[in-house]
């Protein structure tokens, strides 16, 4: 049978006729995302450049891997990476299993107006602003602070203001994240395990599983996307997390553990106008941070099946 | 059917229930202790360490009588609104407006522009170079920093997206029969049928801009005029800069110098309470946006 031919009229031209008021409203928003997002893309040149705000983009001379030369081989480097690192990874592997072990948790309370109010209590750290955030942080570990007063009689450390001690900056850092992101972070996973057929907790009950052994073998495996697609996304942001709370938090006496990628662009860039160095900083950071979510996102397509890109 | 409960089943019910109940005590108690120390007496609380159960002192109002003669803290409050209305309003719009253009099926510049959008997603210049292009704007100390860069966002337009497109072809269709044009469609009947999408995105989009604090930092730092709440708590609370913050209420040095650590727990509160009395309200939006994203982290 002869096909029809595709009639001229099916074109861009014909469609702009029937679509005015459609192209017509794309204009704004691609306007937008090309100035805003696409523009500052190319904007990265200026890692290569000796960037002068007064000669531009066009105008400012060409140094080549100058910028990277100078990050890789300043004293800081390494520093930097590491805590960038270790911030992250624990936020990886301490705090987002918490939040998983508190959706099964509270999936085992069987009190409905209980389990309700705990749920809508462990958001509300979530709905505080960091500004906030950060001012109990550093008015509960000063010298005489709660936090400091606890720490003192229980661990029996030396009275000082935690927070000008670097030794214990990630351990802040860490506990008051669980505590602002713990039920937030939940939600996912709470939902996750509403939609675990109930059939097969009755199969299970029948073949003599108890909780526990329910929760291990229908809950956990029912709830794996959840969990991979989650912690793909947190590898993929890894290096990019938590620098706003960090540029509170901080201050010079604990740059040593406290000073992250993120806050090292911010400083350079904004505060000393070091403009070339800081997106060539960056840009590193972006490189590593997408790398590590194709390399996740692959683990995982292999390993399991899940993937999110 | 009830389950007899073995005795590491009860053990374990009481530890759990016991941790529950302590884990939401933690969450509660920093706003408690903000609380009772924004009523309590100046003076006692200058002294004061640990946890503030009760207001020490008799209950007292002044910290909030002197916020609201803070001129700065005043225009803070107003600016925060300014931000959040105008980010509430117009950003979703707009969001409205690109999910609608991305989900029609008719349109051939459908797929070329979600494309378009989908890639700000997973690239971006990073601070600098966008640092740059607000300043070559002639955005710096400007009102519209906060106001016009950040206003859409690729990702409430992907929820926009899937939520016109759960709706059946036929209400666009029929529509255009009776000779409806795409804006009344859009506005008049696909709209009202994706009203919890456009709730939650709205909801995300206040509480962001009532707490965010960064952009203005970096934007805004000559133009305390245009500082939002936030930045003015920051002062405070980070900085521990009372004394220019206060500096417009005209009080006595040494009277700033009691009350301006009662005024930093009544800004606190003025600042968070907003938000706090709201979302156990608008809760339901945020689970179904957390879950809708499934995504975002």
């Amino acid at each position: 049978m002869k096909k029809n031919k595709p009639k001229s009229n099916n074109g861009w031209k014909h469609d702009f006729a029937i679509n005015k008021s459609l192209y017509l409203l794309t204009v704004p928003i691609v306007v937008y995302f090309i100035i805003f997002c696409y523009v500052p893309m190319f904007g990265v040149v200026m890692a290569f450049q000796d960037y002068k705000p007064a000669r531009g983009i066009l105008g400012s001379r060409f140094v080549g891997f100058k910028n990277f030369a100078t990050f890789f081989g300043g004293p800081n480097f390494f520093t930097l990476l590491r805590n960038t690192f270790v911030i992250n990874a624990l936020g990886l592997f301490v705090g987002f299993p918490l939040t998983i072990i508190f959706a099964l948790l509270l999936n085992e309370i069987r009190l409905k107006w209980f389990k309700k109010s705990v749920q809508t209590i462990s958001y509300m750290p979530y709905f505080v602003s960091m500004v906030v955030i950060a001012g109990l942080i550093i008015e509960f570990c000063s010298t005489n602070g709660v936090v400091t007063n606890l720490a003192v009689k229980l661990l029996g450390i030396q009275r000082e203001n935690l927070l000008q001690n670097p030794k214990y900056f990630w351990t802040i850092n860490l506990l008051s994240d669980i505590w602002q992101g713990l039920g937030y972070g939940s939600i996912f996973f709470i939902s996750a395990i509403t939609a675990v057929p109930t059939e097969q907790y009755e199969a299970a009950a029948i073949d003599g599983a108890g909780r526990w052994k329910r929760c291990l073998h229908v809950t956990l495996p029912g709830i794996m996307p959840a969990i991979v697609t989650m912690l793909i996304l947190r590898c993929g942001t890894m290096m990019s997390v938590g620098g706003d709370k960090i540029l509170l938090l901080y201050n010079s006496s604990i740059y040593e553990t406290a000073d992250v990628i993120s806050t090292n662009v911010q400083r350079m860039g904004i505060e000393n106008m070091q403009y070339g160095y800081a997106t060539a900083v960056g840009l590193f950071n972006s490189v590593v941070g997408t790398t590590l979510l194709v390399i996740s996102n692959t683990l995982s397509k292999k390993a399991t099946d899940i993937g999110i890109v | 059917m009830v389950e007899k409960l073995k005795p590491s089943r009860v053990v374990f019910n009481i530890l759990n229930y016991s941790f529950m109940i302590v884990f939401a005590f933690l969450c509660i108690i920093p706003i408690w202790h903000v609380t009772m120390a924004s009523l309590s007496n100046p003076r006692l609380l200058m002294s004061a360490s640990g946890i503030i159960w009760k207001p020490l002192g008799e209950v007292t109002f002044d910290g909030y009588k002197l916020v609201l003669q803070t001129a700065s803290v005043l225009k803070g409050y107003g600016n925060t609104i300014i931000y959040v209305v105008w980010n509430a309003v117009v950003g979703t719009l707009i969001t409205v407006i690109a999910g609608y253009l991305v989900s029609r099926k008719s349109f051939k510049l459908k797929n070329p522009l979600m494309i378009f959008i989908l890639f700000t997603m997973m690239f971006s210049g990073g601070l600098i170079p966008s640092y740059q292009v607000n300043r070559a704007l002639g955005l710096i100390n400007s009102r519209w920093a906060l106001m016009i860069p950040g206003i859409i966002n690729a990702f409430y337009i992907t929820m926009m997206k899937s939520g016109f497109e759960q709706l059946p072809d036929s209400y666009e269709e029929s529509a255009k029969l009776d000779g409806a044009g795409p804006m009344t469609i859009m506005f008049k009947i696909l709209a009202p049928l994706v009203k919890a999408n456009i709730a939650v995105i709205a909801m995300f989009t206040v509480v962001m801009h009532w707490n965010s604090w960064y952009p203005a930092s970096i934007y805004l730092p000559a133009a305390r005029d245009a500082w939002p709440l936030q930045l003015i708590m920051r002062e405070l609370l980070i900085k521990n800069d009372t004394a220019t913050v206060l500096i417009a209420t005209g009080d006595a040095s040494g009277v700033v110098n009691y009350t301006a650590n009662l005024v930093k727990y009544c800004v606190v509160i003025v600042g968070t309470l907003p938000v706090l009395m709201a979302y156990p309200f608008a809760q339901k939006y945020f689970v179904t946006g957390v879950t809708l994203g499934g995504v975002k982290g």
